[in-house]
């Protein structure tokens, strides 16, 4: 790229930043519901992030996005009810920070054992075991948890959207940052390696499974963060809204459909399908997630690289089973 | 607790999870076709086993037929909805190197289905209710409801007949030749597309016949597959990837898991389901019924 067009686009992001910082300073604007779509926004972009490190740049197809989300929830929910009772728990960073590491925490107690020993499919399927059981011990918590019915905090000290939505930006900025930062640092060349040969990469003298257990516990100290910022706003977590695997899916289809493995890729997936989804929501609310599923399909069978294409020389190339048996054929001649 | 605990009692468990544990099997042959083939983890599994079940409950409600005379009707037009659906979805898909994409096509396909359902039919549970349904035997001191038995016997008669396609007939030996290895196949000759789309076809009339006797015993609803979906990977993992019969045994073993579970440990049942199926991905990845110790 030109230096030029860069410098271009950093002050194109910046003015964009700006925008979307002074948004909820318009009078009236906190009553739209464009700021609480961009809210949204924000809370897909990092847990879309999340996933984007460990699928998109380790090629570890992680399906435990949910519980992290979850696991960060309800450790906001359980700090902001015992720790902080009765004290200055809204948005307090420290309950912010708990969620995030707890969320890791419980990736690196997971990730070393199933990362040492499952790739592939295998590793997804794994994580999606480890999601199933987090649900289960959440319903069945007893007083910690509050079973199926979950956590309820303390009443909305805030009463206006300005404060979610802010610190929403600031997660997101700092998610896809922090993503921009990884993949330019020493440990983000080693996640890519990891990602196009693990063997290569072990033998190139890469500890394969300390940057992938790297890689997936920032990516669920992300969605911990995520989990947190949307306790935060809904004010009660419960296995059916925290633990809902919708959790894992949008963020995997925002990244898919933006580009996974690039940094802008899941901000504007989750931008794109946001838009879509609150409008069948405003719109069509009954049939929303038939729309959904067809967005999905479509999405997938025309676009499997996302809208930024920059991985498609490698994911998209199509097996040439015609050209190979053409060629079985030549060479039999 | 243990006072309660009789031999019949633990007949009856083992029993009920066995005939419960064959509708796993079912659905996890039929994911296994697709995954052995294609490598795509066919998450809509579950839903379109409840498709065909409410197509059960449809027939028997408004045409008065009764549900196992409907599987005649619903293999073929399963056979065929599933040959539609690789040519419409996952044609494309397949040939890609990203499995994600598969996946994702597979998880849309599940949130159309269940929405659809649920649209039309709303989500309250439905269930068959013939004349025979409460009816039963005993057996050696066990009670067994005839619908649960012929369940347990259809889930049998199909691990039989998709053995015998699989072995015997030439098609049969090109899907197996297929999920050996892609490249060489179509180096001699197998057109993958075909392949693949005959798999999908077998899987989803699969799905078919464990909807149909599924919503003859037991109670569905329209976001009733996903959970199922997940049981049959579980099925499908504790049999070893690929391998028929080890699906069949996958799913009686995690019935049985499940029933002595829920039982002894209420409320965990799924928790206990999960963990199995973890340790036996990460001990067993083979699976647990496969005597030769080939990498998975």
């Amino acid at each position: 790229m030109a230096h030029g067009s860069r410098a271009g686009l950093v002050a194109a992001a910046a003015v964009l930043l700006l925008a979307l910082a002074g948004a909820p300073l318009i009078p009236g604007a906190l009553d739209s519901y464009l700021l609480f779509f961009l809210f949204l926004v924000f809370v897909h972009t990092v847990l879309a992030q999340s996933w984007n490190l460990v699928a998109g740049y380790t090629g570890q197809i992680s399906l435990a996005q949910h519980a992290f989300f979850g696991i960060g929830g309800y450790t906001t929910a359980i700090v902001a009810t015992t720790v902080l009772e009765g004290g200055d728990f809204y948005f307090n960073p420290l309950a912010m920070l708990a969620a995030g590491l707890v969320a890791a925490l419980f990736a690196v107690a997971i990730g070393v054992p199933l990362l040492s020993r499952l790739a592939g499919d295998y590793f997804a399927l794994g994580t999606l075991g480890f999601g199933e059981i987090v649900r289960v011990v959440l319903v069945k918590g007893g007083a910690l948890t509050g079973g199926s019915f979950g956590i309820s905090m303390p009443p909305d000290a805030f009463d206006t959207l300005a404060p979610h939505y802010w610190v929403g930006l600031a997660l997101a900025v700092a998610a896809t940052a922090a993503v921009y930062g990884v993949a330019r640092s020493r440990p983000g060349l080693a996640l890519m390696a990891i990602r196009e040969d693990p063997l290569a990469a072990a033998a190139s003298g890469v500890n394969v499974l300390r940057f992938k257990v790297l890689a997936f516990a920032l990516g669920a100290f992300l969605a911990g963060l995520a989990g947190s910022l949307y306790a935060f706003y809904v004010f009660s977590v419960s296995p059916a809204g925290f633990l809902n695997l919708n959790w894992t899916l949008y963020p995997i289809l925002m990244c898919v459909m933006g580009g996974s493995g690039t940094v802008l890729g899941p901000v504007i997936g989750a931008f794109l399908m946001t838009a879509v989804f609150s409008a069948a929501n405003v719109w069509l609310p009954s049939a929303h997630p038939v729309l959904s599923g067809a967005m999905i399909i479509v999405v997938m069978i025309f676009m499997p690289n996302g809208i930024l294409r920059m991985r498609a020389a490698r994911t998209g190339r199509p097996v040439r089973w015609r050209w190979a048996a053409k060629q079985a054929a030549r060479d039999a001649d | 607790m243990l006072e309660i605990l009789s031999p019949r009692l633990l007949a009856d468990l083992f029993v009920n999870g066995l005939l419960f544990g064959a509708m796993y099997g079912v659905a996890a042959i039929g994911l296994s076709l697709i995954f052995g083939t294609m490598r795509i983890i066919f998450l809509a599994q579950g839903a379109m086993i409840v498709l065909a079940g409410y197509a059960a409950y449809w027939a028997f409600q408004l045409l008065g037929v009764d549900p196992y005379l409907t599987m005649v009707a619903l293999i073929p037009l399963s056979l065929a909805v599933g040959a539609a659906i690789y040519q419409l979805l996952f044609r494309r898909a397949a040939a890609l190197e990203d499995k994600n994409t598969s996946l994702l096509i597979a998880v849309g396909l599940m949130f159309m289905l269940e929405s659809l359902m649920s649209l039309a039919w709303t989500p309250d549970p439905r269930s068959i209710t013939t004349g025979y349904t409460a009816t039963g035997f005993e057996v050696a001191g066990v009670r067994l409801s005839v619908t649960r038995t012929a369940g347990f016997a259809i889930a049998i008669l199909a691990t039989l007949g998709v053995t015998l396609f699989l072995r015997k007939t030439l098609v049969g030996k090109a899907v197996r030749a297929v999920s050996e290895n892609m490249d060489a196949a179509a180096l001699v000759g197998i057109a993958p597309h075909r392949v693949n789309m005959i798999a999908f076809a077998v899987g989803i009339a699969l799905a078919g016949v464990a909807g149909c006797t599924l919503a003859s015993t037991y109670a569905i609803d329209p976001y009733f597959g996903f959970l199922f979906s997940l049981k049959a990977l579980i099925a499908l993992a504790l049999g070893g990837l690929g391998n028929v019969g080890g699906a069949l045994a996958g799913g009686l073993a995690l019935g049985v898991i499940e029933s002595g579970a829920s039982f002894f440990l209420p409320g965990w049942a799924d928790a206990v389901a999960y963990l199995v199926f973890l340790l036996v991905l990460m001990f067993r990845p083979e699976g647990l019924f496969v005597r030769s110790v080939k990498k998975a």
